[in-house]
């Protein structure tokens, strides 16, 4: 039985041939800011049907899902905080939440006190709805499957589709309307066009189980969320730009932000942002992913606890 | 009456076979290409071999070729144990990935992406993704060579796209009936188009550890036309725990 771990290994132990072109590190490396990109044109590289070629190895670039509105400020009450103690809060990425200006979600009562709650109960969870679903090996849904993990996009005529580290995404462009309403997904339900540089996604059907980080914030199943992933126009980057409207949590509409980069052979092959390994066509090294969601969703609990094998 | 109606439906034959192999959606490379939603109606998961029905299955005439499966020995004592405890052992019933081949006659639907370089397949049950490799990879190999679906390596022969299978687990069955595999086991599957939309998928299985000599299934796989169909996540190995989130808000007393 292969595990997260085991696949880092195997992506590491590179025949010979491969570790002449493949850099690996054991750093996992995030950047203190946001880039600036505007919705416009776009003037890179199409696809044979049209849309922007957006195809390839993506990571977010500022933090994962340890801390929704302070990306790189580690989960409060963790106790075991890095050796490093953190230094104050400018010097670290901003917020996610970049509408509204203080950076927070903004809550209805229960609902901010159901955060806190669960981020309370989150290093020593004595009830059921205080393990972090992921933890399970639950799909990480939308949004935070954008912030655990790189992950690969592979477009065709009709489909975007996100290969998570931890679920799929098959984001429809032919206009087809959404599904049932009483039908909840784990990775929702989503519609999709190009306007420009920007993919826009209406992505309803969610149901929300997967929670947005260990701090435990979340929507409801009635969350209606638009998506707006503008690319930048040298195909390196792209900001996730995404409204959260759902009444029955919050106060008001809000917005998220999450910064990605894609991620080429001329990166270093850390074990997160960038999990690939090297094969070879002739004299071509081709880069490959191995199959992810099948190996973490089946075993018990996850990378966190690995089942061990009868054998 | 009788002989003008046998002309007749001999020129449809003659002509729907005439002009099947032009008519199959093609890549702009001129391979055929498989993109779609596809589903066996077959009764392959219940047991790939000959069965009366069941109290679990519907009957069934099998779809392994000489309709038994050549079991070692050893093996087919596992098999039928297998068999005796089926309700509780099944990997299906965890919801857990189905693996190769069968994902393919499961009967849940599954989506193929397709591009010059691999094919890409999206099982509705478990979400489960596979890769087939289609510009001249080898296996890996090495320290990558256990997967629940295996590793795909295909060729075109034609407009017969040929994919060797290697590198699996054993974890997975291949139906409810508790027929199985090791992890020496290999496939070599044959898709290929009999119509626009349905594909004829045979594989030969090979197991050194579990099977006398390798053999082989056929089934048939129906393009989805339904309008608006799509693929519905079945994530069923989440429905332990699911109820506990999100969080509710307090019921109003």
């Amino acid at each position: 039985m292969k595990t997260t771990a085991s696949l880092l290994i195997a992506a590491l132990a590179l025949p010979a041939y491969a570790q002449q072109t493949l850099k690996t590190t054991e750093r996992i490396s995030f950047e203190p800011t946001y880039t600036q990109i505007a919705s416009g044109k776009w003037t890179g590289k199409r696809l044979p049907d049209g849309q922007p070629d957006v195809e390839g190895h993506w990571s977010n670039t500022v933090g994962n899902h340890n801390n929704w509105t302070d990306p790189q400020g580690g989960i409060p009450g963790d106790p075991a905080p890095p050796r490093k103690p953190l230094g104050p809060r400018e010097e670290r990425a901003p917020s996610r939440v970049t509408d509204p200006v203080d950076g927070q979600v903004p809550f209805q009562p229960w609902a901010k006190a159901a955060q806190e709650d669960f981020l309370k109960n989150f290093h020593n969870p004595t009830q059921p709805q205080y393990i972090e679903p992921l933890a399970r090996c639950a799909p990480a849904g939308v949004p935070k499957s954008l912030i655990w993990h790189g992950y690969e996009i592979r477009q065709y005529p009709g489909y975007v589709v996100f290969l998570f580290n931890s679920g799929t995404r098959i984001i429809h462009l032919d206009g087809k309307p959404h599904l049932p309403a009483n039908i909840k997904l784990w990775n929702a339900d989503s519609r999709g066009h190009w306007e420009g540089n920007t993919l826009v996604v209406d992505v309803t059907n969610n149901n929300s189980k997967a929670l947005f980080g260990r701090t435990g914030e979340f929507a409801s199943e009635n969350v209606h969320i638009t998506e707006r992933y503008i690319f930048s126009p040298d195909g390196q980057r792209y900001n996730y730009v995404a409204t959260f409207d759902d009444p029955s949590v919050y106060t008001r509409k809000w917005t998220a932000t999450i910064p990605a980069k894609r991620r080429t052979g001329k990166d270093a092959v850390d074990g997160w942002h960038y999990e690939v390994a090297l094969n070879k066509s002739g004299n071509q090294t081709v880069i490959e992913r191995d199959e992810r969601i099948s190996t973490e969703n089946n075993i018990g609990f996850g990378h966190v606890a690995v089942t061990p094998s009868a054998r | 009456m009788t002989r003008k109606l046998l002309a007749f439906a001999l020129l449809a034959f003659v002509a729907s076979h005439t002009f099947a192999a032009d008519k199959i959606p093609r890549l702009s490379n001129g391979k055929p290409d498989f993109s779609g939603i596809w589903q066996t109606t077959s009764a392959a998961d219940y047991d790939l071999e000959p069965h009366a029905a069941r109290q679990d299955a519907p009957p069934g005439a099998g779809i392994v070729a000489g309709n038994v499966i050549p079991y070692l020995p050893a093996a087919l004592e596992q098999k039928k144990k297998n068999f005796a405890n089926r309700a509780k052992d099944d990997p299906a019933l965890k919801g857990w990935t189905l693996g190769v081949p069968r994902g393919i006659y499961y009967p849940e639907p599954f989506q193929i992406f397709q591009r010059q370089r691999d094919l890409t397949l999206v099982h509705q049950f478990g979400h489960s993704v596979r890769t087939i490799h289609t510009n001249g990879t080898p296996h890996p190999g090495g320290d990558r060579n256990q997967f629940w679906l295996g590793d795909s390596r295909g060729k075109w022969e034609g407009d017969t796209l040929v994919v060797d299978v290697a590198d699996f687990n054993d974890e997975t069955w291949l139906d409810r009936a508790g027929n199985y595999h090791s992890e020496a086991f290999h496939v070599v599957e044959r898709w290929k188009y009999l119509d626009a939309n349905t594909i004829e998928y045979t594989a030969r299985l090979e197991d050194k550890e579990v099977y006398s000599k390798p053999w082989d299934i056929s089934v048939i796989l129906h393009r989805h036309r339904e309008k608006n169909f799509q693929l519905i996540e079945d994530y069923r190995f989440t429905l332990d725990y699911e109820q506990h989130y999100p969080p509710k808000p307090p019921v109003a007393k």
